[in-house]
C-alpha cells in the first residue's frame, strides 16, 4: 500500500459557514497504479492532489503515506517525505525562467544534498532519456510548450519518486503534444511508477487504470 | 548549491537592469556619503583624546551663585594652581595655562607666535612628544621655551633648534630665552594648540599677580592621582574655597545670591579634558554637548536608512514576480532556510557591489568633502583595525537586516499560495507604507532643518549689529612699537587719502579676524553697595565715529578735553545696570580714591558673538592700557584699493609684522562658521536624502503601475479618463507624504526650537518653514510618481489587457 486517505475533510470559512472543499474522502492507492481524477471545475480535484502531495493541509481525517501518519508529522518531516517520494507535474510547467534546462533538472537534487558528480550523472541520464541533450543550455522561454512540459516531467522524475502527481499536465498543450506526454506517463507507469493525474479530458483519463470522479468535494 | 544561488541571483539582477541599477546607485551613494560623514563625525569626536593620561586630566572651573543665577568661570588667579595642589589632596600634577601671543625675534626675523604660558608640569601631563632636546622635563628651567617642529622651521630653518636663544618681548622688554626642546606638530584635534610654550613665571605682570587672588586671567588644568574620584575631589575643595574666596562669597551673599542645593555659593568643579572642546557654560554648569558630531552621524544614519528602505521595498515588491519560483522550489523540497539563504545571497551581491562602489566614491570625493566642510579627515582612518572591524560589522548587520527581512518574508510564504502567484495578505504593503512614511518623514525633517538653519545664518549675516561692518577694516597691532604711537603713525600715513574716513584702535576685535582670536575682559566693582559687572573695552579716539556707533546721551571722547582719559562711556545695558535716572551723573570707582565720570551713553550694539545677548559694556580711554587692534573706515568706493593702501601703510610702520587685515563683515561671518558648516552639511544631507527617496518612490511607482496594468486597462475600457486614473494611482503616495508630514513636523519643530534657543537673536520659528518643507516634499513626490502614472494612464487599454 502506497498511501491511504481516511475520512478526509477540508473546508474554508465563508460568511460564518463552512464551505467544504473536500468531504469525506476515502482512498487507497497501491504501488503501480495509474489513477485519473475527473470532475467539473471547482469539484476539488486540484485540492485533493495538493493534499496527497502534502503541499496543502486538511482539516479532518487521517492520511498515511508508506505507513507514516502524515497528519501527525511536522512540516520538516513532511517536506523530507515528499521530497524523497513524490514528483510534481503542473499545467503551467512552473519551470524557473532564470535557470537553463540543465539547471532546472538539477535543482531538486540540490535540495537533496547530492554530490556534484552524482548530480551530473543523474541529470545527464535524464537528458538522455528524454532526448533533450541538445536543449540543456536553453532557457525555458526558448522552448515550445510541449518541450517545457517534457522538462517538467523530467524534473519530476529525476529524484526517482514512487509517486507522480500531475495537475492537468496537458492543459496548456495541443493534442499532439498532449498525447506524447500521456504516452510517456503510460510508459513510466509500466516501469512501476505510481501516477495520479487530474484531467478534464475523457481521452487522457482513459490512460489511467482507475478513474475517480469528484463532485463538490465528494467522490462519486 | 551556493553556485546555483549565485547564478540565479546574478541572472535575476541582470534581468531587471533598471531596478538593479537604481538599487546599486542608491546604496552606493548612501554608503559613500555615510562613510564620509561618519569619518568626519568620529574625527570631530576625537578632540583631545590623544593624551595618555587624558582620563585623569581635568580643566578646573568654578560655579558661583549670583543674584542673577549660577555663573561659571574658567579663569583663575595666578596663585590658585599651587594652592590647590598643596591644600587639597589628590592632585598629582597641575599647570596654569594662558594663551597669549609672544613677539619673538631671532636675528632678522620677527614673528608673533601663538604662545602658551604654562608650568613645568605641562609636558608631563599632556602628550606632546619631544622630538629633540630635553625629553624628561623640557620646561624645567625658568628661561626655557619649547617650540613645535613647524615653529622651529619658521624661526631657524634647517639649523638645529635646540640650544638657540630667541628674544621675546615681555612687558616692553626683550627677554632672551633658550629653546630646550622641539615637540612634534599637533594633532589637528587639539584644543591646547600652541606654537611655543613658555614658563608662566615669565609672563608680563607675574610679579604683581603672584599673590593676587582677585585677578583671574588664566586657566588651570589638573591631573588627579590614580583612584581619586572627581566627586570626592570636588567635595574636598570646599574648605579651600572657604579660605581663599571668603570675600567674594560675602559679596555674593550681600547682592542677594541664593545658595545652591549643597548650600554653597561657590564650588570648584572639574571638566574632563576630552569634554573641553564640547563644553558650554551657558547656565552656570558645564554642559557637554557633542551636537555637531552627533548631528553628522544622525544625518549619515538617516541617509543610510533611506537607501535601505528603498532596497527593502523594492525587494518585496519585486518578489511578487518570483512567487511561482518560490512555490516551485518548495514543492521540490526547499526548506525555509534554503530560500532564506538564496534570497539573502542575492542581496549580498547588491550590497557587496554597493559597499565597494561606496568606498570608491568616498575616496574620490574626500578632497571636495574636506574643503566643503573644513574637516581634516583622511582615508587612513578607515585602515585602522578598529575602524575596519566596526565597518565590517556595520556592513554585515545592515546586510543581514536589510537583505534578510525580505528574504525572511519570502521564505515564509505558503507553497500553494505562492504557486498561484498571489500574495497572502496586505501585511507587506503595510510594512512598505510604514517604511515610506519614515522615509518621507526624514526628508521633511531634513528639509525643514535646512530652511531654518539657512534662515538663521541669513538672519545673523544681515542683522543690523549696531555698527558699520561693511566699510571697516580691522587688523591686529603686532610689533615692537608702542601701539598708541603705531596708530598715530598710521593716521598720519593715511591722511590725505580721500578714501580713508577714519582710523582708531581698541584692545579687542569685533568678530573673529584672521588671527583667529577672540577675547573677553570683564571688570567687576561695587557700585552703591552692589556688585556690578561689565565688559571693558579700551579704545582710542574716534572709536565711536569710525565704527558708526550711535550716541544716545552725552558726548564721545574728545582730544580737546584733557580729562577724557579719566572718563568713561557706557552702553545702554550698562546704564540700565547702574540704575541711575540720569546715567551721566554716575561716577564709577577705579580704585578706592579715583572715580571716573560717565560722559556718554552708546546705543546697545552686538560687540560679542551674535548668539549672545548684549551685555553691559564700558569704554575706557585709559592711555596706560594697551591697544591690540586697529580699525580703519574706508569709503564705499575703491574698497580693494583702500585695503591695499592700509596694508602698505602698515608695512611701512611695522615692516616685520604680518598684515592680518580683514573687513568686519568677514570677521562676523567667521563667528558663525560652525553654523554655516552645519547648514551646508544638512543641506547636502537633505538633498541626498530627497534624491534617494525619489529613487525609491520612482521604483515603487514603476512596480505599482506594473501590478495594476490590468486594473488600469479595465477602468479605461469602462470609460475612466486619463486624469482620473492618474489621480487614482498618485493618491496613495500623496496620502503617505501627508502622514509623514504630520508625524515629522512636531519632531522637527521640537529639535529646531531647541537649536534656536542657543541664540539670543534668532528667527521666529514660523509655520511657513514646515509648510514649505511639506509642500516641497509633496511636489517632488507628485513629479516623481506622476511621470510614471500619466504614462500608464495614457496607454491603450487593449495593450494593457493583453499582458494578462
Amino acid at each position: 500500500m502506497l498511501l491511504q486517505l481516511n475520512n478526509i475533510f477540508k473546508w474554508v470559512q465563508q460568511g460564518g459557514q463552512r464551505v467544504f472543499l473536500l468531504k469525506d474522502i476515502n482512498l487507497e492507492v497501491e504501488e503501480g497504479e495509474f489513477i485519473s481524477v475527473m470532475g467539473p471545475s471547482g469539484s476539488g480535484k486540484s485540492t485533493l492532489l495538493n493534499v496527497i502531495g502534502m503541499l496543502d493541509n486538511f482539516d479532518e481525517g487521517e492520511y498515511s503515506f508508506l505507513d507514516e501518519p502524515v497528519h501527525q508529522l511536522k512540516e520538516k518531516h513532511r517536506a523530507n517525505l515528499y521530497k524523497q517520494y513524490i514528483g510534481f507535474v503542473f499545467q503551467a510547467y512552473h519551470l524557473i525562467d532564470e535557470l537553463t534546462v540543465y539547471e532546472n533538472l538539477e535543482m531538486p537534487l540540490l535540495y537533496k544534498k547530492m554530490s556534484g558528480s552524482e548530480r551530473k550523472a543523474m541529470v545527464a541520464d535524464m537528458l538522455d532519456r528524454f532526448s533533450i541533450v541538445g536543449k540543456k543550455d536553453l532557457f525555458p522561454t526558448q522552448l515550445s510548450g510541449g518541450q517545457q512540459q517534457l522538462v517538467g516531467v523530467a524534473r519530476a522524475l529525476i529524484g526517482k519518486p514512487k509517486l507522480i502527481l500531475a495537475d492537468e499536465p496537458t492543459g496548456n498543450l495541443n493534442s499532439k503534444q498532449g498525447d506524447e506526454i500521456m504516452e510517456l506517463f503510460k510508459q513510466l507507469n509500466d516501469e512501476g511508477v505510481t501516477i495520479i493525474q487530474v484531467t478534464h479530458s475523457e481521452t487522457n483519463a482513459k490512460y489511467g487504470k482507475r478513474i475517480i470522479n469528484l463532485l463538490d468535494g465528494r467522490m462519486v | 548549491m551556493l553556485k546555483n544561488y549565485l547564478k540565479i541571483g546574478w541572472r535575476n539582477l541582470m534581468k531587471d537592469k533598471t531596478f538593479t541599477l537604481l538599487n546599486v546607485i542608491g546604496l552606493s551613494v548612501a554608503f559613500g556619503v555615510a562613510i564620509l560623514l561618519s569619518m568626519s563625525a568620529f574625527f570631530e569626536m576625537s578632540y583631545d583624546n590623544f593624551h595618555e593620561n587624558g582620563d585623569r586630566i581635568y580643566q578646573v572651573y568654578s560655579t558661583q551663585q549670583t543674584a542673577k543665577g549660577p555663573e561659571a568661570g574658567t579663569t583663575k588667579p595666578a596663585p590658585f594652581a599651587a594652592a590647590l595642589q598643596t591644600e587639597v589632596p589628590g592632585v598629582e600634577k597641575i599647570t596654569r595655562f594662558l594663551e597669549q601671543e609672544a613677539l619673538t625675534t631671532y636675528g632678522e626675523k620677527e614673528i608673533n607666535l601663538d604662545a602658551v604660558w604654562v608650568d613645568s608640569d605641562f609636558f608631563d601631563m599632556f602628550s606632546f612628544p619631544v622630538l629633540k632636546g630635553n625629553k624628561n622635563n623640557p620646561l624645567e628651567e625658568k628661561l626655557s621655551v619649547v617650540v613645535t617642529e613647524e615653529t622651529a622651521n619658521k624661526l631657524f630653518g634647517s639649523a638645529e633648534a635646540v640650544g638657540q636663544t630667541v628674544n621675546i618681548l615681555i612687558d616692553g622688554k626683550e627677554e632672551p630665552l633658550t629653546v630646550a626642546a622641539v615637540v612634534g606638530n599637533h594633532d589637528t584635534q587639539n584644543s591646547l594648540d600652541f606654537e611655543m610654550a613658555i614658563r608662566f613665571e615669565n609672563h608680563a605682570g607675574y610679579a604683581e599677580n603672584i599673590e593676587a587672588w582677585n585677578s583671574s586671567y588664566l586657566q588651570v588644568f589638573a591631573q588627579l592621582q590614580i583612584g581619586v574620584s572627581v566627586q570626592q575631589f570636588e567635595q574636598n575643595t570646599r574648605s579651600f574655597v572657604d579660605l581663599h574666596y571668603k570675600e567674594g562669597i560675602e559679596d555674593l551673599k550681600r547682592d542677594g545670591a541664593r545658595a545652591d542645593a549643597d548650600g554653597r555659593y561657590l564650588q570648584i568643579k572639574l571638566l574632563p579634558i576630552k569634554d573641553v572642546h564640547f563644553a558650554s557654560f551657558r547656565n552656570g554648569y558645564a554642559e557637554v554637548i557633542r551636537i555637531v558630531p552627533y548631528l553628522i552621524l544622525g544625518v549619515a544614519f538617516l541617509i543610510l536608512f533611506i537607501a535601505c528602505v528603498n532596497f527593502i521595498n523594492m525587494s518585496i515588491a519585486k518578489s511578487a514576480q518570483r512567487l511561482r519560483e518560490i512555490g516551485m522550489r518548495k514543492t521540490l523540497g526547499a526548506q525555509k532556510k534554503h530560500l532564506f539563504f538564496q534570497f539573502w545571497s542575492e542581496s549580498l551581491f547588491v550590497f557587496l557591489a554597493s559597499v565597494g562602489i561606496g568606498i570608491l566614491l568616498s575616496s574620490l570625493l574626500i578632497d571636495n568633502f574636506k574643503t566643503m566642510f573644513r574637516t581634516n579627515i583622511s582615508l587612513d582612518m578607515l585602515t585602522s583595525p578598529t575602524a575596519v572591524i566596526v565597518f565590517l560589522i556595520a556592513a554585515f548587520l545592515i546586510t543581514l537586516v536589510v537583505g534578510g527581512y525580505p528574504a525572511l518574508l519570502l521564505s515564509r510564504l505558503g507553497t500553494i499560495q505562492s504557486l498561484k502567484g498571489k500574495l497572502e495578505s496586505s501585511g507587506s504593503n503595510r510594512v512598505r507604507n510604514v517604511l515610506m512614511v519614515f522615509q518621507f518623514g526624514i526628508a521633511i525633517l531634513l528639509i525643514s532643518g535646512t530652511l531654518v538653519l539657512w534662515g538663521q545664518v541669513d538672519y545673523m549675516r544681515n542683522k543690523d549689529l549696531g555698527f558699520d561692518k561693511e566699510q571697516v577694516i580691522s587688523f591686529p597691532i603686532d610689533g615692537k612699537k608702542n601701539p598708541y604711537q603705531a596708530v598715530q603713525l598710521l593716521r598720519e600715513e593715511l591722511t590725505g587719502n580721500p578714501d580713508i574716513l577714519g582710523v582708531t584702535a581698541s584692545d579687542n576685535n569685533l568678530g573673529r579676524g584672521k588671527d583667529g582670536s577672540q577675547s573677553t575682559s570683564i571688570w567687576g566693582f561695587d557700585y552703591k553697595g552692589r556688585g556690578v559687572r561689565t565688559h571693558g573695552l579700551v579704545v582710542d579716539y574716534d572709536y565711536l565715529e569710525t565704527l558708526g556707533l550711535e550716541l544716545v546721551q552725552g558726548r564721545s571722547f574728545n582730544k580737546n578735553y584733557a580729562g577724557d582719559t579719566e572718563s568713561i562711556i557706557i552702553n545702554e545695558s550698562m546704564a540700565k545696570e547702574l540704575g541711575e535716572s540720569d546715567p551721566l551723573t554716575a561716577f564709577l570707582p577705579m580704585n578706592d580714591s579715583l572715580h571716573y565720570p560717565v560722559i556718554g551713553v552708546v546705543k546697545d550694539y552686538n560687540f560679542q558673538d551674535i548668539s549672545k545677548a548684549i551685555e553691559p559694556l564700558t569704554f575706557f580711554l585709559d592711555r596706560d592700557m594697551g591697544l591690540s587692534y586697529a580699525f580703519v573706515k574706508v569709503a564705499p568706493v575703491n574698497m580693494a584699493r583702500s585695503f591695499d593702501a592700509v596694508e602698505n601703510a602698515w608695512k611701512k610702520i611695522e615692516p616685520n609684522a604680518e598684515f592680518l587685515g580683514s573687513f568686519l563683515d568677514e570677521n562676523i561671518d567667521n563667528t558663525f562658521r560652525k553654523e554655516k558648516t552645519m547648514a551646508t552639511m544638512i543641506t547636502s544631507g537633505s538633498i541626498i536624502a530627497i534624491a534617494l527617496s525619489c529613487i525609491g518612490l520612482f521604483a515603487m511607482s514603476l512596480l505599482i503601475v506594473a501590478q495594476r496594468t490590468k486594473e488600469i486597462g479595465v477602468r479605461k475600457v469602462l470609460g475612466a479618463s486619463v486624469s482620473s486614473i492618474t489621480v487614482l494611482l498618485t493618491k496613495d503616495f500623496l496620502k503617505l507624504v501627508l502622514i509623514s508630514f504630520l508625524i515629522a513636523t512636531p519632531i522637527a519643530w521640537y529639535f529646531l526650537r531647541q537649536f534656536l534657543d542657543i541664540y539670543a537673536y534668532r528667527i521666529d520659528l514660523g509655520p511657513w518653514f514646515f509648510a514649505a518643507a511639506g509642500l516641497l516634499a509633496m511636489t517632488i513626490a507628485i513629479l516623481t510618481v506622476g511621470s510614471r502614472t500619466v504614462k500608464a494612464a495614457m496607454q491603450n487599454p487593449v495593450k494593457s489587457l493583453r499582458t494578462e
